[in-house]
């Protein structure tokens, strides 16, 4: 398992004087696969980011980046992966050709015909190759981003590490580093943070959400959607006798993998959301049971997806 | 031929340890004193300070004296020469290197760019190492060598014939010397401190702080950097000296030496 994580953090932890910026923070990213990695300003997640890549200290705990652990082998992992700061900074008076060949020559020294032909490649991906040989002086917040994810890429890296890759962005140019990062899934691991849920929701494939420095969830997206350890069930029900309704009611309620039972009445018809603990015999089991009193007709029957939101919100509720 | 089979044709860079990334960060740093405008403006600034400075002293003073019926012995003349390049010179040399110094590294740490830099796999004994090579290189060839070889061509018109090279050369080792215990100590304090007033501060300090020191320090002073500035021109001047020259130039290699050791070691341990 450990040779197929890209990132693997033990109780990694670190504090500045009094506060307590990462707590005993235990990730595991699988590689090649897009990690979101969520929380509010100031949860903790630049800070994260900075550890794995070298820029600080751990005060506490472990990690290591495919197989290399992050302090001793700093310079092992840099050659692998690219990273896109929050707020990207450039060399002034370099063009943007000048900045992408500026880093390539940390990676390689090959062939300058090669690495030439890479940097336009990166240039056409990021929709910069007309503004190539200006100052990065002149360059917009978004430019300054766009070439940031190019510089980031120019290694052909194992992993990225974007921090809020998208923030600066307009739809278009978010849509196009959505794309970007799907089409790079296959053969690298991305690991970034954002404020953007949407944008999780729809190219990520595992999250971790953190919240003052801890980590509040962790794992699969779909599994987190369908409510993670809490799967609850939606069952539309057509008019049917108010006994029969009360008697399937008890009988599933005391089913020992139902954790409980909601009523909604809507336009006539009648909801029963349903949690429950075991998914499988739920899957399974559930509708037989409903359907086992033959005047009881159900209309709908479904597993309730949540909306990453909607748990982002619950979660730093609880929190 | 995709993305991967091109890269696979290229030549890993595979150089590891504290020199990863020292070319590249060299080749930057020397296109920022080379291929821009910096090295012709310092290179004119200190030919004038210096040069000019010398010309006034061997030309101007000998058509002023002369001007009033006075006789100037030229051995006078050269000596007074040899104490504006290599005392004057030298302390003027000091402060432009602070002042030329202070965004070497503090720049770079504020503006982001150093933090940028080092996500990729540059080690920074090996960011500091080039910025610390360029910047010498650059020093030495545009505030000393030039504005040095030039002022020897000056002082040998003035005297009427060449002055001992080996003496004139040991001068311009201390001039560098002690150009170069500004640069690492300036280097140490960008590491040290987080602005660019503290920088100055301290190491404008220890400049002017330091020539004090002979007072306070008594003999022990004539082993420290901040007695070139009046044992180097004495030197070129062939007076016999209160200690051999080597030493103070022994001791100022030894403190660069430790400057560098203690900004890499800092430096290591910086967090950003």
């Amino acid at each position: 398992m450990a040779d197929q994580l890209a990132i693997e953090t033990q109780r990694l932890g670190k504090s500045f004087d009094e506060v307590q910026a990462v707590k005993s923070l235990d990730l595991a990213v699988p590689q090649h696969s897009i990690f979101g990695f969520l929380g509010p300003n100031g949860a903790g997640k630049t800070t994260t980011m900075k550890l794995l890549l070298g820029l600080a200290r751990p005060t506490s705990g472990s990690g290591t980046i495919f197989g290399h652990d992050i302090v001793r082998d700093s310079l092992a992992i840099r050659a692998r992966i690219g990273y896109l700061p929050q707020h990207p900074r450039f060399i002034d008076s370099m063009t943007a050709r000048e900045t992408l060949r500026f880093t390539a020559r940390f990676f390689f020294s090959g062939p300058a015909s090669g690495i030439e032909q890479r940097i336009d490649e990166m240039l056409k991906l990021v929709g910069l190759t007309e503004k190539a040989d200006r100052p990065v002086k002149g360059f917009s917040g978004g430019e300054r981003q766009r070439l940031g994810l190019a510089q980031a890429q120019i290694n052909d890296p194992d992993l990225l590490i974007l921090d809020e890759p998208a923030a600066a962005l307009d739809p278009i140019g978010r849509r196009d580093v959505l794309a970007v990062m799907e089409r790079l899934r296959e053969r690298t691991t991305i690991f970034y943070s954002t404020h953007i849920l949407d944008d999780v929701q729809q190219v990520s494939d595992t999250v971790a959400i953190l919240n003052r420095g801890a980590l509040v969830a962790h794992g699969p997206i779909e599994h987190l959607l369908n409510g993670g350890d809490h799967t609850v069930y939606t069952v539309t029900l057509d008019s049917a006798p108010t006994d029969a309704l009360a008697a399937t009611h008890a009988r599933v309620s005391t089913l020992p993998w139902v954790t409980g039972m909601e009523t909604l009445h809507r336009n006539g018809a009648t909801t029963w959301q349903i949690g429950v603990t075991d998914e499988h015999t739920a899957k399974a089991q559930l509708l037989r049971h409903i359907l086992s009193d033959a005047r009881v007709t159900v209309t709908g029957f479904a597993q309730k997806k949540h909306e990453l939101e909607e748990i982002f919100m619950n979660l730093m509720e609880v929190a | 031929m995709n993305t991967l089979q091109r890269i696979a044709l290229w030549e890993g860079n595979t150089t590891t340890m504290w020199r990863s990334g020292f070319a590249n960060m060299l080749r930057k740093e020397n296109h920022a004193w080379w291929r821009t405008r910096r090295w012709w403006m310092q290179l004119g600034l200190w030919t004038l300070v210096i040069d000019g400075l010398l010309a006034l002293i061997l030309f101007g003073l000998v058509k002023v004296q002369t001007d009033a019926t006075q006789n100037v012995e030229q051995f006078d003349l050269v000596t007074m020469g040899l104490q504006a390049v290599f005392q004057l010179g030298t302390t003027f040399v000091a402060a432009g290197v602070i002042i030329l110094g202070q965004g070497l590294l503090l720049g770079e740490r504020e503006s982001g760019v150093a933090e940028w830099l080092l996500t990729k796999p540059v080690s920074r004994a090996a960011y500091l190492l080039a910025k610390l090579v360029a910047s010498l290189g650059g020093v030495l060839v545009t505030m000393i060598v030039v504005p040095c070889g030039i002022a020897y061509g000056l002082l040998a018109i003035a005297n009427g014939a060449p002055l001992s090279l080996l003496s004139y050369l040991t001068c311009v080792l201390g001039l560098s010397l002690h150009t170069l215990f500004y640069l690492t100590l300036t280097l140490l304090l960008g590491v040290l401190v987080d602005t660019r007033g503290k920088l100055l501060g301290a190491a404008l300090g220890v400049l002017f702080g330091g020539m004090v020191l002979p007072g306070l320090l008594g003999r022990l002073a004539l082993a420290m950097p901040w007695v070139l500035p009046n044992l180097l021109p004495a030197f070129g001047a062939g007076a016999t000296l209160p200690v051999s020259i080597w030493l103070p130039l022994g001791m100022t290699a030894a403190f660069t030496v430790v400057f560098v050791a203690a900004a890499i070691y800092q430096f290591q341990r910086l967090e950003f």
